[in-house]
């Protein structure tokens, strides 16, 4: 009902299309006042949507709105972490200054009677002069433009002296970092009061005028803006920091009044973040919030807000100047040179980044194009790659030829192994092809250049300095080796589902792409329809799951998604709304036109990648124009009614949210195992009374294994059972306990105490394994397991989790979700890959992060970098059919032949290992991958524990992963 | 080469069908390049690996030191005249750039190939009083191309040393002249000074030949000392050449399932290699590679396992330049934060498996009948079954 409603609407958009935008903006005040159809949308009761400002002149658009609350405060925080930054967030430039000024007049005289409608216009106006492309520019521009400007907006530029100013008055004045969405404004219930205006409405904060012992108009004019009220549930009160009675002295280092706030307040042109600096009256007060906003200091480096400026532009300089050390480069050359009007650097076509340690790569340009001419006369095949020592830092080059040009992307050695290389490369050309059509038309018009430098500065900075733009984020994986690889491999995250799920959500899916707008569709209007929806696909927190779209488009479009990050930013922070609209070209659809089934010519159309995302939602959307849809002409931009159709099948399955959640917690499908479990008691003890700090439950149990190990060396392993018997006995009864703790939701969580280790059987482990520590532990053979092996039941998982099984279904649920056999589950990590599909299912995040512990991480990481080495080896030698078409042939060299499997033994030791006496212990594990091309081709990884019997790894690579599937 | 004016050196280049070139200066005067050609041109060709290429600059320019010595190359007065000298190592340049002679895997894996005789103790003594007659401490029988014994300063000399003269000796019995006399410069060891290389041919297959000063003259040696020393010894040659190829004595029982083997010891740097002639296997089995594709692969797997897994640490490796070299382009392993011990990989012609302790290094081809959870099995018993039954031999 409520999606019809918003068809309804925007029906009635689209039947106004063709009168131009501003026919349906003049009656768009009485067209919506149903629109509040979108549950909880942001963009709900606005019609027209935020984004609309946002599209720049040849249509594309990439929109990107936080979330409220969670992210207003990460935002907040990651600031007032790096307050030393002194990056002016509102933008200003004369012009918008100079409308301010005019609008504020009309305002003033117009603003009881018009109230709402007024602002919102005023807003617009605002929005629509601001161009995009001044987003980057715009504090340089006012700060330039100073001495021109008039008076009252001369308020707008940087002054030092006044920064030095609030050095000095530290102590009594407190700078506070709020995040503000004026666009939130327009659509907001809450009603302008009269005299609170924007500081009211967008602050949130109540000032009385005549509260100040007013003395007359004469007095108001220079009146100290004291804090009366605040309005709850506005970001001055969730900030937690702005307190009643406090005086807002700046906003942004532009000093504040009665007189100028509104007009200061109004030029924040979009959501944003401001520094407030306030003036405390309490001194206890300011102590206090100094203590709090320092604990937050230490917690929060930045999140994943770091990511999210550089998606909207910011920061790229900041960043970039952090790894300028680091020599890295990439350079699009001219091989054809103009020998007679010999230029300097005419042969760079482009170039990113203009640094020291680049410049240096740039000097030797030369090199580059000389191997690349004599090289392919020398050996018959072109170049692809070479390795030059600079200073000490070993760089590989890649190189892609294409026509008479040449790419060269020169990164660190370290950073990116030669083997990876090529893949890496080829990627980076795909995504290029994919969003320009082809290297020369990126690379060639000019006013790409400020696009391409944003697109490698995210390139770089993935590769480089991952951490940087992931910090805080609760998923470990930074290593780079697992970027890579699983960015490397020829496919998507997929995240299996309850089929009942899948059902439905492939259900809604359907209906969407089936283009059946009713009312809104162009069917209803007798139009041709402007495109033709070729598929989408569904993201859920950077997992696919459901896709309609053909293998090599999902990979494009997913190429497209991983260097622009979407796909973590999705699942990190909750994000508002995601809109991007772009031009594509396909790869599958661009090249073979021909080579398809006979008969059948792909239809020669326009491409068109629609991206919109609300919460932890994404889908993906191919549309098709031409064809047997209408041409496209020009460059259009995004279509409101396919936005919002989009928007509408994402609420929709908002509802399916909570059963994937649910997806999500459920203990991993092949149960999985921690490395630290296997190894020997020293370290598990240091582990487990690390967790007892954190949970009584832990400190029972820690103190349960210190009396069970402290005892004589050589008792018999008959004395051993009994005792420990006895010994999960009590941590059975101690669970039990806990649980009805939790039960009565006293405090603390058994689920929480427990987090770290909710795998199914892991109690049981943790048990079953101390003793053993105890004797020589790293054996690990599956007899001895077999003794420890305990028939309780775990009380957590049970209570927690599967409340109505029986034991006995529970003990069965174990047995068929564990891919190794034998007594224990030694399965550490896997990965798998479905080719032709081309996705791929390994552990969720979640998963990984529970199995907390130090070895373990070090051995995700080492599993990542062999399986780049393993997939390498895949590659290398594969048949040329075979292969991805981004690969380049390799051909040729017979090699070893085709690898059908291959196996690393790793072993590892604890690291710090004190203990002179004794040796460290060790353990060992497999790392196997292999390939099977036959009867669809997949790729296997997996890494678990030594002691499992060779014959049931056989059988686990048999049974595949059918169960997960 | 390019480059180097903006503190930029370019050290390798791979092209599209896996051929690369690989650059490498020595000594501030001579440049080496090698360029493989990838297998664009027949399948039989193999992939070159960098690894391999730079061990081959390496050889190459340790032979031309070991020819002409290091003055020679460094302060060259006439680069006509050098090239007209240098003419000489062509045969032994020649000899590493094609690899004929099967089973000699020193080259790539800078130890020296062994032969481990039945009656160690003989033949270890009469080598060493065969020195110690010719006024020499340097003293080694070489026998299908590989050491059989060789005295205690022998096996001191760096490795690579020791692989180049084993490869000079072997052109030079190619010649097929009796003995000779031939003067080399020790590329680490005397790079200056010229030594006098003698040696003397016993058998077909067999030499013996020691590093020596002015005396004795290759006449006196020839009559008084090779006769005394060696045609008592005349049986127990015989029995050294019946090893031949196989490399291991008969006492050594190998699984019938190891079609060939690699095995290195670390520490000494020596290493013993074999590829099986399949003889007896049922005719309905799938077909096994051929042997010379063996040797083949078992280089390639090799190659393919110290790229990845297997550090190579070369302890007697000279100049820290040379090492900072080695260390660069072993980035990759490098990279690992746990140790990898032992690896294999299954591929259509046969499986591999490699391992690795803190003393030895084994690598093996083995048929696809082998289930491969098996495979492990194999080797490591094969490596206890190798020690125990040398153990006492000096050689492994």
């Amino acid at each position: 009902m409520e999606t019809a409603n918003a068809r309804q609407c925007a029906g009635k958009t689209l039947y106004r299309r063709p009168t131009g935008k501003d026919g349906i903006k003049d009656e768009k005040g009485s067209d919506c006042e149903s629109t509040s159809s979108f549950r909880s949308s942001d963009c709900s009761d606005d019609l027209e949507p935020e984004w609309l400002d946002d599209i720049q002149k040849n249509g594309e658009l990439f929109y990107l709105e936080l979330s409220e609350g969670e992210e207003e405060v990460a935002l907040a925080q990651a600031n007032s972490a790096s307050q030393g930054v002194s990056t002016n967030h509102v933008r200003f430039s004369e012009k918008e200054a100079e409308i301010i000024t005019e609008q504020n007049k009309k305002q003033q005289s117009g603003l009881r009677t018009k109230g709402e409608t007024t602002l919102k216009r005023l807003a617009r106006i605002l929005r629509r002069k601001r161009r995009p492309s001044q987003r980057r520019g715009g504090g340089k521009d006012g700060g330039k433009d100073s001495s021109t400007l008039s008076p009252p907006a001369s308020i707008l530029k940087n002054q030092p002296g006044q920064r030095q100013g609030v050095m000095v008055q530290q102590q009594q004045l407190k700078e506070v970092c709020v995040y503000l969405n004026p666009k939130r404004l327009g659509g907001s219930s809450t009603p302008l009061s009269g005299s609170g205006g924007l500081l009211e409405a967008l602050l949130g904060v109540v000032h009385h005028p005549c509260w100040n012992r007013g003395q007359g108009n004469s007095a108001r004019q220079e009146e100290r803006l004291t804090i009366h009220g605040l309005i709850p549930n506005s970001p001055a009160i969730k900030c937690g920091q702005i307190l009643i009675g406090d005086v807002l002295v700046a906003v942004d280092d532009v000093d504040v009044t009665s007189e100028n706030i509104e007009r200061v307040l109004s030029c924040i042109p979009g959501p944003t973040q401001v520094r407030l600096t306030l003036e405390t009256v309490a001194s206890v007060d300011g102590s206090s919030a100094g203590e709090s906003s320092s604990i937050l200091k230490t917690k929060a480096c930045p999140p994943v807000s770091q990511l999210v400026r550089l998606l909207w532009g910011e920061d790229m300089a900041e960043l970039q100047m952090s790894i300028r050390h680091i020599p890295h480069i990439v350079m699009y050359l001219s091989l054809k040179l103009d020998s007679a009007t010999p230029q300097e650097e005419e042969e760079i076509l482009y170039q990113y980044p203009v640094s020291e340690a680049s410049s240096q790569l740039k000097g030797v340009r030369g090199i580059f194009l000389t191997l690349c001419d004599m090289l392919e006369n020398v050996t018959g095949g072109r170049i692809i790659s070479s390795s030059l020592l600079l200073g000490k830092h070993l760089v590989h080059v890649g190189y892609w030829k294409e026509s008479s040009n040449l790419l060269v992307i020169g990164l660190p050695a370290e950073r990116v192994p030669l083997l990876y290389l090529q893949t890496v490369l080829g990627d980076v050309v795909r995504t290029l092809k994919v969003m320009y059509g082809s290297l020369d038309s990126a690379f060639c018009k000019v006013d790409h250049a400020p696009r391409l430098d944003h697109f490698f500065c995210l390139f770089f900075q993935q590769l480089i300095q991952p951490s940087r733009l992931r910090d805080g984020s609760s998923a470990p994986a930074t290593d780079v080796s697992g970027t890579l690889f699983l960015d490397g491999l020829p496919a998507v995250r997929w995240l299996t589902l309850p089929p009942e799920i899948k059902i439905e959500v492939d259900t809604v899916l359907s209906d969407f792409e089936s283009s059946d707008f009713g009312e809104m569709s162009e069917d209803f209007f007798g139009l041709r329809r402007l495109y033709v929806v070729l598929g989408s696909c569904l993201f859920y927190k950077s997992y696919l799951i459901a896709n309609h779209l053909p293998k090599e488009d999902l990979l494009d479009v997913c190429l497209y998604c991983q260097h622009y990050c979407l796909l973590p930013l999705a699942s990190e922070q909750r994000v508002g709304q995601l809109v991007i609209w772009r031009e594509v070209f396909p790869q599958q659809r661009a090249n073979d036109s021909s080579s398809t089934a006979p008969g059948y010519s792909q239809p020669l159309g326009r491409h068109f990648l629609l991206i919109v995302g609300l919460r932890h939602f994404m889908q993906c959307v191919l549309l098709e124009a031409g064809g047997c849809a209408s041409p496209a002409l020009g460059s259009p931009g995004p279509d409101c009614v396919y936005v919002d159709q989009v928007k509408a099948t994402l609420l929709q399955l908002e509802m399916l949210e909570a059963g994937i959640e649910e997806r999500l917690n459920t203990p991993p499908a092949p149960c999985l195992s921690c490395a630290d479990w296997f190894l020997p008691a020293a370290t598990a003890r240091d582990r487990l009374d690390s967790l007892a700090s954190s949970s009584p439950i832990f400190s029972k149990l820690a103190g349960a294994v210190k009396g069970s190990s402290s005892g004589p060396r050589g008792r018999s392993r008959f004395g051993e059972k009994s005792r420990r018997s006895s010994f999960h006995r009590s941590l059975s009864d101690s669970g039990s306990e806990g649980h009805v703790d939790a039960g009565s939701g006293s405090g603390l969580s058994v689920g929480a105490g427990f987090s770290p280790h909710s795998t199914p059987d892991s109690a049981r482990k943790l048990g079953g394994r101390q003793d053993l520590f105890g004797s020589d532990g790293s054996g690990g053979s599956g007899a001895l397991f077999k003794i420890t092996r305990m028939k309780h039941p775990n009380p957590f998982h049970l209570g927690t989790l599967r409340k109505t099984l029986t034991e006995r279904e529970t003990e069965e649920m174990y047995n068929t979700m564990k891919l190794t056999s034998g007594a224990e589950n030694t399965l550490f990590h896997y990965i798998m890959m479905e080719t032709v599909q081309g996705i791929f299912i390994a552990p969720t995040h979640r998963e990984v992060a529970q199995l907390s512990g130090s070895i373990h991480p070090q051995l995700i990481r080492n599993f990542h970098h062999c399986c780049l080495s393993i997939r390498a080896a895949f590659q290398q030698n594969l048949p040329a059919r075979a292969r991805r078409p981004a690969d380049r042939p390799q051909g040729g060299g017979w090699g070893l032949g085709p690898v059908k499997e291959h196996g690393v033994l790793f072993q590892c030791k604890p690291e710090n290992w004190t203990d002179q006496k004794k040796p460290a212990p060790t353990m060992t594990y497999w790392v196997i991958g292999r390939m099977l091309l036959e009867p669809v081709p997949q790729e296997f990884y997996v890494c678990f524990h030594d002691s499992v019997a060779e014959v049931p790894v056989e059988m686990a690579f048999r049974l595949s992963f059918g169960l997960a599937l | 080469m390019f480059g180097s004016g903006q503190g930029v050196a370019l050290s390798c280049c791979e092209t599209e069908g896996g051929g690369k070139v690989a650059w490498r200066v020595f000594q501030d005067s001579v440049m080496l390049i090698a360029v493989s050609g990838g297998g664009r041109h027949g399948a039989g060709s193999s992939k070159e690996e960098e690894v391999h290429l730079q061990r081959l600059l390496e050889n190459v320019w340790n032979c031309m030191v070991l020819v002409l010595g290091q003055d020679e190359l460094t302060n060259m007065r006439n680069v006509e005249r050098l090239k007209r000298d240098l003419r000489s190592c062509f045969s032994i340049i020649d000899q590493l750039l094609e690899d004929r002679q099967e089973g000699i895997l020193g080259n790539l894996t800078h130890c020296t190939d062994s032969l481990i005789p039945p009656n160690t103790t003989v033949i270890q003594e009469a080598v060493d009083s065969f020195a110690k007659a010719a006024d020499s401490e340097f003293g080694c029988l070489i026998v299908h191309g590989r050491i059989a014994a060789a005295t205690e300063k022998w096996w001191r000399l760096a490795p690579q040393e020791v692989v180049l003269l084993s490869a000079l000796v072997r052109t030079l019995s190619g010649s097929g002249s009796a003995s000779c006399d031939y003067p080399v410069f020790l590329p680490q060891g005397s790079p200056t000074v010229a030594h006098r290389l003698l040696r003397f041919h016993l058998l077909p297959g067999a030499d013996v030949c020691v590093l020596c000063g002015p005396t004795p003259s290759l006449h006196r040696a020839e009559t008084e000392l090779v006769g005394r020393f060696w045609s008592p010894l005349v049986e127990t040659l015989r029995d050294c050449l019946a090893v031949g190829e196989r490399c291991l004595p008969g006492s050594v029982s190998l699984r019938p399932d190891v079609l060939a083997l690699l095995l290195i010891n670390r520490e000494t740097r020596r290493s013993v290699s074999c590829v099986r002639t399949s003889t007896n296997h049922p005719p309905c089995a799938p077909l096994l590679p051929s042997k010379a594709r063996c040797w083949e692969l078992l280089k390639l797997f090799y190659i393919f396992s110290i790229k990845h897994y297997f550090m190579q640490e070369e302890t007697l490796c000279v100049t820290p330049e040379e090492r900072a070299h080695k260390t660069n382009t072993e980035d990759f392993v490098h990279g690992f934060s746990h140790q990898p011990i032992h690896c294999y990989l299954v591929t259509e012609e046969c499986k591999s498996y490699g391992l690795q302790t803190p003393q030895h290094q084994l690598f093996l081809l083995i048929p696809l009948s082998v289930p491969t959870f098996a495979l492990r099995t194999v080797a490591t018993q094969t490596l206890s079954d190798i020690v125990a039954a040398t153990g006492l031999s000096p050689l492994m």
